[in-house]
């Protein structure tokens, strides 16, 4: 089965206003948004800008929004949003500067995701869906490392919670709730005094936490669970609990 | 005599990787990409930071590829890396006599491997099918292959390579019979240019015969498809394998908080937006199902499929070519000199591709400095973006 779908697509070029354009493709029936949006630039046009590379929900490239709404066009189905022949609007994140069609520019972004210090890689937890592993009992210390089990942050970068918050669309000096998510990680792993007060000072900065208005947006729009907004209220519990000497 | 420029079209991993070794050679370094870093075959691949293990049987050379290169990668960019092994198991009875040349082969090819009890192995992945025979442990990985790419850009751009995605050579520059450049679309402005270069790498990938034409050689790159499927659910943390000859869907490479299913293999005529035919991703949830069974519970996320690059030889079934890498000058083919093409190889063994791509291109330019790429740690993937 296949299924015929129009997108609309924003199209955009520093020296030029921006257009939206008509493409209509034809996508098999458990195609992904995004295998929609690599039609359109194989078959109609080859100059469409986009942002893709691992089509997994792990690079966090492809962001875009979807009918008003941020996804990961990697993992949302064309199915969902077929409506009769409606056809689906495409268009890039919010709040990031527009360098062409889909793609903006994520340079500060990464600039505070940087500074956040954030290692992506954390060492699991001692259960797997539930049940519980006996690691330590089984790597092999001949071989490789002997540390516990790792595996990759769940925030991919994407940049959908900074699309979707509204103090980010105020001011775009705003650390942002995927930045301040990954303090509040760093956080949660570090022992190290200094770095832990560097962190809080972070966090505490005229635009860290005290700017975030809790619309939750970024925790609702998140892809991966990360739940920023969360982290946010964790961390402001952290920084009262330093200035009032109490909790940790 | 002022400092050669090396125009590097393509960056996935070996273009990408090649960056970073010509940078640090003091070369100046120029890369073109016509899409997003790793939007071709690299981005979308199955993840895995090989041991060797797959190939030890059938393909040593290419096994013994992958150990040497994953040992020096878990150095070099441990913060893209989840380093959590691999299990080979055994499913039946003929996997199980497969065991013994498999333990040999690894051995041959000096892959740290040791066989496990199975009630062990039950232990440390308790959703693994619990009729396994056998099972053996061997130093696989995981990266995650945007940033593995842009690690090696970050640092090549730190050392003074420029780096444009969105750039798509279109045709090469002819000056006589060597290649003087190529002609550039900056999909930014809409504009054509053109970017004079000593030496041209093409790092295509599946896309090498395409550049190679424009150049009028001829490569012998096969592209080779391949399906995955992402179940968005996490159930184990080492990669596991079927211990058998390689089959379709027998890898489970757990990342993040997804699994993914892979892969098989068919060829293509042509590498860009791969129709998949429904019987590959029937044929492969299932051979995963086998190795654990849970799968069958776990979210379908997505199916992806691209092309390998692989170097074709006559009268030999693509599951079958090699999975080694060639680099092809094309001048001492009695084709354009100015262009060096590589090719084949894999993700893992991106480092080592781009020593022997750098040397050729050294050689070629007469130039003599010393690839340290084996010795030196990227710098973070965020630091691209500085
Ligand atoms: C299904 C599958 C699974 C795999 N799994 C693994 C694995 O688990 N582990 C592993 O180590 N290896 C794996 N491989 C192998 C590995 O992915 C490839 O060998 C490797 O990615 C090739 O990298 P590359 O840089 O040569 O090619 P690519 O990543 O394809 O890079 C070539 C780049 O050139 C660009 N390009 C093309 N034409 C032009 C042009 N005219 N101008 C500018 N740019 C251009 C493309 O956009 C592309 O980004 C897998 C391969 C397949 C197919
Ligand atoms: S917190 Fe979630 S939405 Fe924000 S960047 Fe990370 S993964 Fe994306």
């Amino acid at each position: 089965m296949a299924l015929n779908v129009t997108l609309r697509m924003f199209r955009y070029r520093p020296d030029q206003s921006a257009r939206y354009d008509m493409f209509k493709v034809t996508v098999p029936d458990a195609a992904n948004v995004l295998d929609a949006i690599e039609q359109a630039w194989a078959q109609h046009d080859r100059a469409l800008m986009f942002r893709h590379a691992c089509h997994h929900a792990s690079c966090g490239t492809c962001a875009v929004r979807v009918n008003g709404r941020e996804v990961l066009p990697c993992i949302v189905p064309v199915k969902k949003y077929l409506d009769g022949d409606k056809p689906l609007t495409i268009e890039p994140l919010k709040n990031f500067s527009l360098v062409g069609d889909l793609v903006v520019d994520v340079a500060n972004f990464f600039q505070k995701q940087a500074a956040s210090g954030l290692v992506i890689t954390r060492p699991t937890e001692n259960k797997l869906e539930g049940k519980p592993i006996a690691y330590d009992q089984g790597l092999d210390p001949a071989s490789v490392e002997t540390v516990p089990f790792n595996r990759f942050e769940n925030c991919i970068e994407c940049g959908i919670c900074l699309s979707a918050c509204p103090t980010m669309a105020a001011s775009v000096k705003f650390f942002g709730p995927a930045s301040l998510a990954a303090l509040e990680r760093e956080l949660d792993k570090t022992t190290d005094p200094q770095r832990r007060a560097r962190l809080l000072e972070l966090a505490d900065d005229e635009q860290g936490v005290w700017r975030c208005h809790s619309a939750w947006e970024c925790t609702e729009t998140c892809p991966q669970n990360v739940r920023p907004a969360e982290a946010i209220m964790a961390l402001r519990r952290r920084i009262f609990a330093q200035r009032f000497g109490f909790g940790k | 005599m002022s400092v050669p420029h090396v125009l590097i079209i393509g960056a996935g991993s070996t273009g990408s990787a090649t960056a970073h070794d010509l940078a640090l050679r003091g070369l100046r370094v120029t890369v073109v990409e016509r899409g997003e870093i790793a939007s071709g075959t690299t981005g979308r691949n199955h993840c895995l930071l090989h041991s060797g293990g797959r190939y030890c049987v059938n393909d040593q050379e290419g096994a013994i590829e992958c150990i040497e290169e994953n040992l020096i990668l878990r150095r070099i960019m441990p913060h893209v890396l989840e380093m959590n092994d691999g299990l080979f198991v055994a499913l039946d009875d003929e996997d199980y006599a497969f065991k013994e040349q498999f333990l040999a082969g690894c051995a041959e090819c000096r892959i740290p491997a040791r066989e496990i009890q199975v009630a062990q192995a039950l232990k440390i992945e308790p959703f693994l099918n619990p009729r396994i025979k056998a099972a053996v442990q061997v130093p696989d990985g995981v990266f995650e292959p945007w940033r593995f790419c842009v690690s090696f850009l970050a640092t090549a751009k730190k050392n003074g390579a420029t780096i444009r995605n969105f750039a798509e050579v279109q045709d090469l520059i002819f000056q006589g019979n060597a290649i003087a450049g190529a002609k550039i679309f900056d999909q930014r402005t809409g504009k054509t240019e053109s970017i004079g270069a000593d030496l041209i790498v093409n790092a295509t990938g599946a896309w090498a015969g395409m550049v190679a034409a424009m150049a009028k050689a001829d490569v012998p790159v096969a592209p080779t498809a391949g399906v995955m499927v992402a179940i968005g659910k996490r159930f184990n943390n080492m990669v596991i394998n079927r211990m058998h000859k390689p089959h379709d869907g027998d890898i489970v490479v757990p990342i993040r908080n997804t699994s993914i299913i892979g892969t098989t293999s068919w060829r293509v005529t042509q590498p860009d937006a791969i129709e998949i035919p429904q019987d590959q991703i029937d044929k492969m949830i299932e051979a995963g199902q086998l190795l654990m069974p849970i799968l069958k519970k776990g979210v379908q996320r997505g199916v992806m499929a691209v092309a390998r690059p692989l170097i074709a030889s006559a009268n030999v079934d693509a599951r079958d070519f090699s999975r080694t890498f060639e680099a092809f000058n094309h001048r001492k083919q009695g084709g354009a000199a100015g262009i060096i093409t590589i090719s084949g190889g894999k993700t893992t063994t991106a480092r080592g591709m781009a020593e022997k791509v750098s040397d050729v291109v050294c050689a070629e330019l007469g130039i003599h400095a010393e690839c340290k790429t084996k010795t030196t740690p990227l710098i973070s993937y965020r630091e691209f973006y500085n």
